[in-house]
């Protein structure tokens, strides 16, 4: 490598935002790559030059800084935020009565959206053969009926003074404790997250008669991670000749800045937590099933 | 859900071409995608004794990689492997730990200008 | 192209458009709904008066007097004479027809007494809706929901058997009018179509070595036109010459026509009509007297040429003016060679629903005449007891079965004036509401779509402002099939009585009371009413300037044209049916009459389109009056020409069509088919018209009609190249994959009740006739009717309802005729993201946009993208809307790039992608190709009977066939056993007894020809091939096999 030192040092630290394109968008400090860098796997250095930088913190959201990690493993954190980490969720919709508008189909798409508070570490996995339990399954219900409202006035032509439970919310959800479950989460009462999600419409004579199963599943979408420390991205300054060859933008590479935005099931710092213990799991699981092998 | 179904059908599979030796090994692992496998390849990237690492996704339908590994001097692909396996766990444990403890202390932070 | 940008006045381009909704889009269908009015309330009752009197040849006594007819309000016969009103929907929904009695009053003979009878009916008539006589008329909102009907329906189609029909607008040449022509020798001629209620007509006048011959259909060979001239009673050369022309070079043109007369030896009526009498082609004559060939020749010149000059007691004068007139035309056209246009819209009519209902009611009301007339003539002789009535002869079903034949099956084939039309009614295209509208605007024309001819496709200059220039289809009928821009309105026919009057009043000289010579000079004008000879002005300025005022007064129609012909010296006045015009605003002085106040009023209801017109603001002109009047464009041109008399156009989006103005900044489009493509695509064509996702809501009570949201959020993203041509991610409907929540509802599995009555009494036998659900995927059922239609069969509609996610190979399109198939579906951590954490919904190959030039896509992604950021909409039409580089200064001001183009991180691998991206919403929609409908694929399945081959088509389970092509590749290959094995083995092989001392095909190891069995050897072939061999046999041809081993 003929390059002058510091633009080596450029090439491995920097991203560089040029007019037309981003350059040196790949990692390249691996050994072998340049004389006399070490780039050798060291804990210790990893360890002295990580750092993590929590800037906000509260029960739906976060952010925090990651500084001195690669992006792809800063990077397999994020795709299991969004991914992997497993939440509480209705997964069978039991329509006994439905004679809203809303097609049964959609009311159960609808309903499976909606975020149900409930502490997913505390249940298991379901198997799919055996029956509802209390260890796999939190029982929901929905009962509710639209009726006119006699005390409304009568040349009234609003609904909200017209009718009776004419809008459904994420509020009349009940919650039916199946086994022990009553004592087991006394104090942390399941139940959706917001209250106001609307789930249907109904005028008077239509009613609902819904029982819901959540089961423990993957693949939420929970968390959106930004990864930059720049902030005028917008290039402005290269628009301005005068100016565009004066600047040079750049991107420290390992610098990431993580927001994190719950659905409200968990909070966030819980998630990232979660996220990264599920990354664990799957190395340990890799690292016994070769060992396993290695035995055999 | 990958732990349960391990038992059944094997999470790991080795394919090697005929003749060649243990430093240039394919590894088949089932239930896996980029999050694994982008961030095993670069702990093992890291290693010098690697000559070359990669991985691909079979097909979209297929949830499946395969991870090949070509050593430098006749050291078995499978050591490469486990040491960037337990780096990548290390690595966790440390931002993990890091983690935990920065988000303690922002939240005492937190608490006392409120008291 | 930046001109257009421009703004009307201090007008938002929002407040312009104002109108558009509320006249428009009422004003799309007008025309149809005026014409049908105009048929039902009018028309029908002078074709009553045209044939309203029926005599037998049987009884001279005996007659029949139609008084008047009507046509009532729509109804549903419950039983025998009991009726009720009938509502649309019902009829879409019981497989009816929505028709309304047509009755007569009528006064006829029985025996010796006179009768008088009221409201007998005669037929039905299909009612079109919001026409006068539909239900919906004058309902509100509320009141059509109550009537199950979308109070945005337009109204304006038929509904015939339970299905929606659109009686198309067919374009035509212009009737009674002259068009002087060139044929392809370079020849000029003139011709004219006459058109009357009784006859139809064509009259050529051509030229022949000089001299000018008449062509006729009922004339056996062409006739010198002195001849005519003198056969009409013009005897002398003279008065010829000087009804032709007096300029020198007019005459020695016209001398050896005369020349030729001369020589012909013709010099009186008398001789002439003797000559014209031996040329008439010999007609078959029903009875009636005899006619000597002079009378023969005169009626003939009476009735049959120039049909639509009226000739009174065979007074000829206005004809010969008239034909003069013709003569003048072609001779002035060889010199300078100023041929007409056919194609210009000046001379074309459109033909509306009206129109072509009422041909085909009079011809249906003509056939009953006849019927009833023959059915006098039978019965009256024969004496019986009763006496002869003919009201129990008037059968209704033949005009019903008539009218409703004709619209359900589009075939106009009206055998008295030899028109055989298919394909005039369409079903009524239901995919989303503009394309409903699309339909109803849409204009079809008369020429084959087989000739490649260039002049009708072509884009017409006179169709500015009337015709869409860009929507028209791909393909075999580009340019053929076109649409009404948006506030184009089609005149239905006027009474002309009052505008005669006014023109004599105006100082318009009859031309009965004329020599002929004053044509010739050069200050006097012929004026012209809708073809025919009026007279001549001397002041033709001044006739136009007050015939304008009058009608911007109201004193006389408001769709009357008037415009002067500076060339021909020819003032034309037209009130007839068919002529296309459009609304413009009255400039005065430099000043437009329409001013902001105006346009509030409008906008606020307080004044509608109407009172613009009636207080003079904004006047309506046609094709050939636009040519005589200055039209601004934008108010600031005004100034430039500022002159009394101009014209302001409304808005400039009101050139296009509904449809083309959902293209979202279409002139950029449009840039790029103009120079480079041949005759076939003069214009630029992708009109798309939305397609939801749900193509099935057809059935069901109220259809949602689509608000079009001008900015949605998708993404689009440009930088990627890759082969495939879109990526989709499926996001948000992820947690019900696979595992749909299927309710307690089945397939339904309908069996057709079996018909009691045609049982034979004893044991009824029953067969199980099931009618099965078929679908790879399964339905739920929305709703199930049961009914009974019109003749009271049972009748069971289901409507099944599918949800259907995004999935790979659905196609999906934007607005700018971007159309692509999904190739993947990516889950959400892949796709990558960019600084906000917003990832792309759709990833679309950049390589779409060189070769296509949808700069429209690139600017509404750019807008949309500022819009969304500042949370408002931003206005993209093909004439103005915001400019991009406000829009960039927009996306700046957020802190975006400039160009739109982000910093994007990718999903998979964690670093920046090497390119930015161009990131932004672009709106999408499904279409309703997807793949669900089409996946298909057969191993073993049915065959057809006679070849045993496979079936053909999805809907059979059908084989995919190894073409002849792919044959071809495989015999180059030499892949001899793969042809084999895909065509016999797969396909029909069958084993065969061949005899091999004869060569014919045995039966079970025995010829029969032979009557042995010791040369028989058992062979496969495909059966098609053993078919055809039998079947040569049978046309006495034997195919003989030689057989041999093939290792010898």
């Amino acid at each position: 490598m003929a390059a002058p030192m510091s633009n080596v040092e450029e090439i491995r630290s920097r991203v560089i935002l040029g007019e037309f394109g981003v350059k040196n968008v790949h990692t390249t400090d691996f050994p072998g790559n340049y004389p006399g860098f070490d780039d050798t796997w060291d804990m210790k250095r990893f360890q002295k030059n990580f750092r993590i930088d929590v800037v906000h913190l509260d029960e739906n959201s976060m952010e925090f800084d990651m500084v001195g990690i690669d992006a792809a493993i800063a990077n397999a954190f994020r795709r299991i935020l969004l991914a992997e980490v497993p939440t509480m969720a209705i997964e069978k919709v039991f329509i006994y009565n439905n004679t809203s508008i809303v097609q049964d189909e959609v009311l159960a798409h609808r309903l499976g959206l909606i975020p149900i508070k409930a502490d997913p570490r505390l249940f298991e996995f379901k198997n799919t053969e055996e029956e509802a339990s209390e260890i796999d399954t939190i029982k929901l219900q929905l009962k509710i009926k639209c009726s006119r409202n006699p005390r409304a006035s009568k040349d009234s032509s609003d609904p909200q003074e017209l009718y009776l439970n004419h809008m459904v919310y994420s509020k009349d959800i009940e919650w039916v404790p199946i086994g022990n479950q009553a004592d087991v989460f006394a104090d942390s009462c399941i139940r959706p997250v917001h209250d106001d999600i609307l789930i249907a419409q109904l005028r008077p004579g239509q009613e609902l008669d819904i029982i819901m199963h959540c089961v423990k599943g993957i693949g939420k979408k929970v968390a959106k991670v930004v990864n930059s420390r720049l902030d005028t991205c917008s290039r402005e300054v290269l628009r301005h000749s005068d100016l565009k060859n004066c600047v040079k933008l750049g991107r420290v590479r390992d610098h990431f800045i993580f927001t994190v935005e719950s659905t409200g099931i968990l909070p966030p710092d819980v998630l990232v937590t979660e996220a990264i213990q599920v990354l664990m799991a799957k190395c340990q699981s890799f690292l016994s099933e070769m060992n396993s092998v290695d035995m055999e | 859900s990958m732990a349960e179904e391990g038992e059944k059908k094997p999470v790991l599979e080795m394919v090697q071409a005929d003749g060649a030796d243990d430093g240039c090994v394919t590894f088949v692992m089932h239930n896996e995608d980029h999050t694994l496998g982008n961030s095993l390849r670069y702990m093992i990237m890291k290693n010098p004794d690697v000559e070359f690492c990669g991985y691909t996704i079979t097909h979209p339908s297929e949830s499946k990689i395969n991870f090949r590994i070509q050593t430098r001097g006749g050291i078995p692909a499978v050591e490469p492997l486990q040491n960037g396996l337990n780096e990548l766990h290390e690595v966790c444990q440390h931002v993990l730990n890091t983690f935990q403890a920065r988000v303690n202390e922002f939240k005492e932070a937190q608490e006392k200008p409120m008291e | 192209m930046e001109v257009l940008g421009g703004e009307f006045g201090d007008m938002t381009p929002q407040e312009l458009a104002a109108p558009v909704n509320t006249v428009a889009v009422k004003g799309l269908v007008k025309q149809h709904i005026d014409s049908f009015n105009y048929f039902i309330n009018v028309e029908i009752k002078k074709i009553m008066k045209a044939n309203e009197k029926i005599t037998s040849d049987a009884d001279p006594m005996w007659y029949l007097k139609y008084l008047n007819i009507y046509v009532g309000m729509p109804d549903v016969e419950e039983s025998f004479n009991v009726t009720r009103p009938v509502s649309p929907h019902e009829c879409r929904l019981r497989d009816m027809t929505y028709s309304a009695p047509i009755t007569v009053d009528i006064e006829y003979t029985r025996g010796s007494q006179r009768i008088i009878r009221n409201a007998l009916p005669i037929g039905r008539m299909p009612i079109m809706l919001r026409s006068s006589n539909c239900v919906l008329t004058g309902k509100t909102p509320m009141e059509f929901s109550k009537l199950n009907e979308c109070p945005l329906d337009p109204g304006g189609y038929f509904i015939v058997k339970g299905q929606e029909k659109v009686i198309l607008i067919q374009e035509q040449l212009s009737k009674n009018r002259i068009i002087v022509d060139q044929d392809r020798k370079g020849t000029v001629g003139a011709s004219v179509t006459s058109s009357t209620h009784e006859k139809k007509s064509r009259t050529n006048l051509i030229v022949k070595q000089g001299r000018y011959y008449l062509r006729h259909n009922t004339l056996s060979e062409d006739a010198p036109i002195a001849i005519i001239f003198k056969g009409m009673g013009v005897e002398s050369d003279q008065e010829i010459v000087q009804m032709i022309g007096t300029e020198e070079h007019v005459m020695a043109s016209f001398a050896p026509s005369l020349e030729e007369c001369q020589k012909a030896q013709i010099f009186t009526q008398t001789q002439a009509l003797r000559f014209l009498g031996n040329k008439v082609r010999r007609q078959r004559m029903w009875g009636g007297p005899k006619k000597t060939k002079m009378e023969e020749a005169r009626e003939l010149l009476a009735s049959l040429i120039l049909t639509h000059v009226p000739v009174k007691e065979f007074n000829f004068r206005a004809k010969c003016f008239y034909l003069a007139v013709m003569v003048r035309r072609v001779i002035l056209a060889q010199g300078d060679n100023k041929v007409d246009d056919r194609d210009y819209y000046g001379n074309k009519r459109l033909e509306l629903a009206g129109q072509l209902l009422s041909l085909l009611f009079e011809d249906l009301f003509k056939k009953f005449n006849a019927e009833l007339k023959k059915i006098a003539d039978q019965i009256i002789p024969k004496q019986r007891a009763a006496q002869f009535d003919v009201v129990k002869h008037m059968r209704q079903d033949q005009i019903t079965n008539g009218m409703v034949n004709a619209i359900s099956t589009g075939n106009w084939s009206l055998k008295r004036f030899k028109m055989d039309r298919q394909g005039v009614t369409q079903v009524l295209s239901r995919l989303s509401f503009i394309s409903a509208l699309g339909m109803m605007t849409r204009i079809s024309s008369q020429f084959e779509k087989t000739r490649k001819v260039s002049g009708p496709r072509s884009l017409q200059p006179s169709q500015w402002g009337m015709l869409c220039p860009s929507d028209t289809p791909e393909g075999e009928a580009c340019g053929l099939v076109k649409n009404l821009a948006l506030m184009t309105h089609i005149t239905t026919d006027m009474e002309d009585g009052p505008i005669i009057k006014l023109a004599f009043n105006l100082g318009v000289e009859d031309i009965n009371l004329l020599c002929g010579e004053e044509l010739s000079y050069p200050s006097v004008f012929l004026v012209f009413l809708n073809g025919n000879i009026l007279g001549v002005i001397r002041d033709h300025r001044k006739l136009v300037c007050t015939f304008r005022l009058m009608r911007r007064a109201g004193f006389i129609n408001e769709f009357v044209s008037i415009s002067t012909n500076m060339t021909d010296r020819c003032v034309y006045i037209s009130s007839d049916g068919g002529r296309l015009c459009r609304p413009y605003i009255i400039v005065k002085k430099g000043q437009p009459m329409v001013n902001n106040k105006h346009m509030d009023d409008l906008s606020q209801g307080y004044r509608t389109f109407e009172d613009f017109l009636h207080e003079g603001l904004v006047e309506y002109l046609d094709v050939n009056e636009e040519n005589d009047c200055q039209i601004a464009l934008y108010e600031h041109m005004i100034s430039k020409y500022a002159k009394h008399d101009t014209n302001g156009q409304k808005q400039p989006s009101w050139v296009m069509l509904v449809t083309a103005c959902f293209i979202p900044s279409e002139k950029r489009r449009t840039w790029r088919s103009s120079p480079s493509r041949c005759w076939e695509c003069v214009r630029a064509s992708f009109p798309t018209p939305t397609t939801t996702s749900h193509p099935g809501t057809r059935t069901s009570a109220l259809w949602a009609s689509r608000p079009w949201v001008r900015s949605l959020c998708w993404a689009c993203v440009v930088g990627f190249v890759s082969d495939t041509v879109c990526f989709i991610l499926w996001c948000s409907g992820e947690r019900v994959e696979n595992k749909q929540v299927l309710v307690n509802k089945s397939m339904p599995t309908v069996t057709q009740t079996p018909l009691e009555g045609s049982a034979q009494p004893g044991q009824p036998q029953y067969k199980d006739v099931p009618i099965s659900y078929k679908g790879s995927t399964d339905s739920y059922i929305e709703k199930v009717m049961i009914s009974s239609n019109a003749e009271d069969a049972f009748l069971i509609k289901i409507l099944l309802r599918q949800t259907r996610r995004p999935e790979i190979g659905d196609k999906f399109s934007s607005r700018h005729g971007q159309k692509g198939v999904c190739g993947l579906i990516v889950p959400q951590e892949d796709m990558p993201f960019c600084d906000t954490g917003i990832c792309p919904d759709i990833i679309m190959n950049p390589h779409g946009y060189p070769s296509r030039m949808t700069v429209g896509k690139l600017i509404e992604l750019l807008a949309g993208k500022a819009g969304v950021l500042d949370g408002r909409f931003h206005y993209g039409t093909a004439f103005g809307g915001s400019k991009v580089k406000d829009v960039c200064e927009d996306l700046i001001r957020y802190g975006y790039n400039y160009q739109g183009k982000d910093y994007v991180t990718s999903g998979i691998t964690g670093e920046p992608l090497e390119a930015y991206i161009y990131f932004g919403p672009v709106y999408y929609q499904k279409l309703k190709h997807m793949v669900l409908d089409k996946m298909h694929a057969r191993a073993r399945g049915p065959r057809a009977v006679l070849t045993r081959q496979p079936t053909e088509g999805r809907s059979r389970d059908g084989g995919l066939r190894l073409g002849e092509m792919e044959r071809d590749c495989l015999i180059g290959y030499g892949a001899s056993m793969l042809l084999l094995e895909r065509l016999m083995i797969s396909s029909d092989a069958f084993e065969v007894d061949v005899c091999g001392q004869c060569g014919l095909l045995g039966y079970s190891g025995w010829c029969h020809y032979c009557k042995s069995s010791c040369h028989v050897s058992s062979l496969r072939i495909p059966y098609a091939c053993k078919l055809l061999f039998q079947e040569l046999q049978s046309m006495n041809i034997i195919p003989r096999l030689k057989l041999s081993r093939y290792n010898e």
